[in-house]
C-alpha cells in the first residue's frame, strides 16, 4: 500500500474527527450555557425554582461534565486521531474501534450528565459517574488505547513525535486513574447506586489522586499535546526546543503524580502527605512552564504573525494563561495561602483561569487550524474568528477576576478579628458580600459562551460551505463528462 | 559571519526529522534560568522536608526538626511535640494574640454578674462584639441578623414584648433550655360563627372596633371553661409567661399578621386561623452546643436587642 505524500483525505479517517468536532462543539455550547446558568442560580438563587432537576447542587456536575469531558473529552479524542494520522502518515489502526470510541464516548457523557439530574452520583468530583456509565468509559477508553498505540506502531516515521508522548501519557493515566478511584461495589445488579471501596482518609485521598491527576494529565498533558502540533503548524516554525519537550515531559508526568493531596490540607490527612503534596506542587511549576516556554518560544523571530492571524492569538494568548494558572496553582498548594484561599471562590477563579484560559482557547484556536482543513475548505469568516477571541478573552478576564475578589474577600474576612480578639464577621455576612462578585462572574461566563455561539455559527456556515462547493464540483465534473 | 539576535534561533540545529510535510524542531539548550529556578524550587523543598514533617519511613515518618510545638493538653499538662496540624490549632487557639486577648474578656465577663455586666460599658462593649458572632452563625437563621424574626414562624427579639419573660433570668433560661410554644387547634371544637366571635374578642383586646354583640358572644367563650382561652392567656388577656401565651391586649402580633392585614375583615381572618389551627412552636435548647459563658454573652446581647426588662 502507497502511503506517499500529506494529508490526502483517502489516507486518512477524517470522518471520526468530523464527528468528534462536531460534538464538541455540541457539548461545548450546551455545558457553558449551563455554567452560565448555574453561576446564575448563585447569584440569583430564585433561579432553582424549586425543581430539583435543575438546582445548583445536581447542575453543576452536569456543567463539569458536559465541559470537561463532552467538550473537553471531544475535543480530544479529535486532535489526537487528527494529530496521531498526521503525524504517523498512517490510517487509524481500525475504522470501527474509531466509531466505537465515539459512540462509547458519548453515551457516557449524555447518560451522566441526565442521571446527576435524577440524583444519581458518586460524588466523587469530575468522577460522579455511577458504576454502570463507569463500565462504559472503561471499554471505551481500553479501545481508544489500543487504537491509538496499534496506529502509531504502523506509522510510517520513524520517530514517534512529541504530541503523540503526550497523548499516549494522557490516555494512559486517565485509565489508571478512572479504574482505581471507581472501584465501588453496587448495591445490587439493577441499581444505579453503590459504595466506594475505600473509607475515610484514603477515600478522599484516592479521590483526589484522582482528581488533581485529571486536572494533570486531561487538562494539562493531552492538551499539551494538543498544542505541540498546532502551534508549530499553524506558525510555520520549528518548535522551539525538542531537548526542553524531554525534559519537561518526564518532569511533569513524574511530579504531578505526588501532588493531588493539596487538595486536602488542613485536614485528617497525615501532615507528612501534605507536606510533600506542596512541595512537589511547587517543584512542579517550571516543568509546567517547560510547555508555555516551548509553544510561545516558538513563535519567537514571528510575533508579527499575532497581527494578522487571529488562530494564532487564541494559540499564545491560551499559553499566557496557561502559565498564569500554572503559577498560580503552585502557590494556593501552598498549606499557609491554601488556608486562606481554600472553600472559596478563588479555587474556581483559579481551575477557569485553566478550563477557559487554557483548554478551551487552545482548542478554539486548533479547531479553527483542523476543520477548515478536515472539509477541505476555508473558514467562513475570520473576522468572526476575532470576534470569538475577544468576547472570550472579556468573558475570561470579568471571571478571574471577580473570583480572585470573592475568594480573597471573603478568605479575608473569615479571618478578620476586632479590638476584642473576636472574628469582626459571620459567616452569613461573607455570604451577603458575594453577591456582586456573582453578578459579575455570571457577565464574564455569558460572555465567554457568546463568543462559543459564534464559532459553531462560523463552523456552522465553513461546513455547509464546503459542501456547496463540493456540490458544485461535481456538478462541474458532471457537465463536462456530459459534453465529453 | 555576524548575526542579528532575532535571526539566532534559526542558527541552531534542527533535530532533522520533520512531520506531517514542515513540523521541526530545534534542539536549543534548556533555557538556563529555566533550569536554575527549578533547582531553586527543589532547594526549596528540600528545606521545607527538613523543618516538617515529610517523608514515610518503616512504619512513621521524618518529624521535621527545629519545628517544635508546644501547647496544653486536655489534661492541663504543657506537652510538646514535632509540628503538625493539630498542635499548631491548639496552640494558636491557646496562645495567638487575638485568642489571648478575647479569652481574658471572657473570663471577666465569665465572672461578672448580670448586673455588674450591664454597667460596665467595656464589659458590654466585648459582650456585642464577641455575641454578634454567636447569634449570627446560631440564632441568626430563624431569627434574622438583626433579631426581627418572621411573624407567624420566629418571634420578634428586637422589640420589647416578651412571650417567654424579658428578665436576664427569663432569656438565660430561654437560651439555656430551649422553649416549645403551644396553644390547641379549636378549628374542631367551634363552629365558625362562634370562631368568628372569639376573634372578634380577642380584636377587641387591643381596640379594634369589632361588632359589639359578636365580642359579647366570644367573650363568654373565652372567659369561662367552655373555651378555657384565659388558661393561658389569664383573664386580662396579658397571657401567662410560665406557658409564654402572648399578651392580647397590645397591638404586638407574633402569629397571627394583623398589621399586615388590610381591613377589620382581613384581621378576623388571620385571628381566626390561628385559633382554628393553633400553635406549635419550637426552640431549641443551646445548652450542649454553646458553654456557659457563651450563654451568658447571648443573654446579654439578646436582652440589649429589645427593650429588656
Amino acid at each position: 500500500m502507497g502511503q506517499a505524500g500529506t494529508g490526502s483525505i483517502q489516507q486518512y479517517n477524517y470522518d471520526i474527527i468530523k464527528k468528534f468536532a462536531v460534538m464538541a462543539l455540541v457539548w461545548g455550547l450546551l455545558g457553558m450555557a449551563t455554567g452560565v446558568y448555574i453561576a446564575s442560580e448563585l447569584a440569583w438563587p430564585f433561579l432553582n425554582f424549586d425543581i430539583p432537576q435543575i438546582t445548583f447542587g445536581r447542575l453543576r456536575p452536569v456543567h463539569t461534565t458536559l465541559v470537561i469531558f463532552g467538550f473537553g473529552g471531544s475535543a480530544l479524542f479529535a486532535t489526537s486521531y487528527y494529530v496521531v494520522q498526521r503525524t504517523c502518515q498512517t490510517r487509524l489502526y481500525s475504522d470501527w474501534m474509531a466509531v466505537f470510541t465515539f459512540w462509547g464516548w458519548q453515551a457516557a457523557v449524555a447518560l451522566g450528565a441526565v442521571s446527576y439530574m435524577f440524583g444519581y452520583t458518586q460524588s466523587r468530583e469530575y468522577a460522579e459517574f455511577e458504576w454502570p456509565i463507569d463500565l462504559i468509559i472503561l471499554v471505551t477508553w481500553v479501545v481508544y488505547f489500543t487504537l491509538y498505540i496499534q496506529t502509531i506502531r504502523r506509522r510510517s516515521q520513524p520517530h514517534i513525535y512529541v504530541a503523540n508522548w503526550f497523548y499516549i501519557a494522557f490516555i494512559l493515566v486517565i485509565a489508571l486513574l478512572h479504574i482505581f478511584n471507581n472501584l465501588a461495589v453496587p448495591v445490587g445488579l439493577f441499581s444505579m447506586k453503590s459504595y466506594s471501596l475505600f473509607s475515610g482518609v484514603q477515600d478522599a485521598m484516592t479521590q483526589w489522586w484522582y482528581g488533581h491527576n485529571a486536572v494533570g494529565f486531561f487538562l494539562t498533558a493531552a492538551f499539551l499535546g494538543m498544542m505541540y502540533y498546532f502551534v508549530p503548524k499553524q506558525a510555520g516554525r520549528p518548535v522551539y526546543s525538542y531537548r526542553l519537550s524531554i525534559v519537561h515531559f518526564w518532569a511533569l508526568a513524574f511530579l504531578y503524580m505526588w501532588v493531588g493531596a493539596h487538595h486536602l490540607h488542613w485536614t485528617a490527612l497525615p501532615d507528612w502527605t501534605s507536606t510533600l503534596a506542596a512541595t512537589f506542587s511547587i517543584m512542579l511549576l517550571l516543568p509546567s512552564w517547560g510547555g508555555m516556554i516551548n509553544g510561545i518560544m516558538t513563535l519567537s523571530g514571528a510575533w508579527e504573525k499575532l497581527r494578522t492571524d487571529p488562530i494564532m492569538l487564541f494559540l499564545i494568548t491560551s499559553l499566557s494563561f496557561y502559565g498564569m494558572s500554572t503559577f498560580e496553582g503552585p502557590l494556593m498548594s501552598l498549606k499557609s495561602v491554601n488556608a486562606l484561599s481554600h472553600y472559596t471562590d478563588w479555587t474556581i477563579g483559579h481551575v477557569h483561569s485553566g478550563a477557559l484560559g487554557w483548554v478551551a482557547m487552545v482548542t478554539f484556536g486548533s479547531f479553527y487550524h483542523m476543520v477548515p482543513r478536515l472539509y477541505d475548505t476555508r473558514i467562513y469568516s475570520t473576522r468572526l474568528i476575532y470576534l470569538h477571541f475577544w468576547l472570550a478573552t472579556i468573558g475570561i478576564v470579568l471571571y478571574i477576576t471577580s473570583m480572585w475578589v470573592a475568594g480573597i474577600v471573603q478568605g479575608l474576612m473569615l479571618r478578620s478579628f476586632d479590638d476584642y480578639g473576636n472574628l469582626s464577621y459571620t459567616f452569613v455576612e461573607s455570604v451577603a458580600f458575594l453577591h456582586k462578585p456573582y453578578v459579575w462572574r455570571a457577565l464574564g461566563g455569558l460572555f465567554f459562551v457568546s463568543g462559543v455561539a459564534v464559532m459553531v455559527f462560523n463552523m456552522f456556515m465553513t461546513i455547509r460551505r464546503s459542501r456547496s462547493e463540493a456540490a458544485e464540483l461535481e456538478a462541474r465534473i458532471a457537465a463536462k463528462m456530459a459534453r465529453a | 559571519m555576524s548575526q542579528t539576535k532575532t535571526s539566532k534561533p534559526s542558527a541552531v540545529q534542527t533535530t532533522g526529522h520533520a512531520w506531517d510535510g514542515d513540523i521541526q524542531e530545534f534542539n536549543n539548550p534548556l533555557p538556563s534560568w529555566w533550569l536554575w529556578a527549578f533547582y531553586a524550587t527543589v532547594v526549596f523543598a528540600v528545606v521545607y522536608w527538613v523543618f516538617y514533617p515529610a517523608w514515610p519511613v518503616a512504619g512513621s515518618y521524618t518529624k521535621g526538626v527545629m519545628n517544635d510545638i508546644t501547647f496544653v493538653d486536655s489534661n492541663g499538662k504543657s506537652k510538646t511535640t514535632h509540628w503538625n496540624t493539630r498542635s499548631a490549632l491548639l496552640r494558636d487557639l491557646q496562645e495567638s494574640k487575638t485568642a489571648v486577648l478575647s479569652r481574658d474578656y471572657l473570663n471577666k465577663v465569665a465572672a461578672a454578674s448580670y448586673a455588674e455586666i450591664l454597667g460596665d460599658p467595656e464589659m458590654m462593649a466585648f459582650t456585642r462584639s464577641m455575641a454578634r458572632g454567636i447569634f449570627g452563625d446560631n440564632c441568626a437563621p430563624c431569627h434574622g441578623s438583626g433579631g426581627a424574626g418572621v411573624i407567624g414562624l420566629f418571634p420578634n427579639l428586637a422589640d420589647d414584648d416578651w412571650l417567654w419573660g424579658g428578665s436576664v433570668g427569663d432569656i438565660q433560661a430561654t437560651v439555656k433550655n430551649g422553649h416549645f410554644g403551644f396553644m390547641p387547634a379549636f378549628g374542631e371544637v367551634f363552629d365558625d360563627a362562634q370562631l368568628d366571635d372569639i376573634a372578634s374578642y380577642v380584636l377587641s383586646l387591643s381596640g379594634h372596633p369589632v361588632d359589639a354583640a359578636a365580642s359579647r358572644r366570644g367573650k363568654a367563650i373565652f372567659q369561662t371553661n367552655e373555651g378555657g382561652c384565659y388558661y393561658c392567656h389569664t383573664h386580662q388577656a396579658t397571657g401567662l409567661k410560665s406557658q409564654g401565651a402572648a399578651n392580647l391586649t397590645d397591638q404586638i402580633w407574633t402569629i397571627a399578621d394583623v398589621n399586615g392585614a388590610a381591613d377589620l375583615a382581613g384581621k378576623k381572618e388571620r385571628v381566626k386561623q390561628v385559633i382554628a389551627n393553633g400553635v406549635q412552636r419550637r426552640m431549641p435548647s443551646w445548652s450542649e452546643r454553646l458553654s456557659a459563658a457563651q450563654i451568658k454573652l447571648l443573654t446579654v446581647y439578646v436582652h440589649e436587642l429589645g427593650g429588656g426588662q
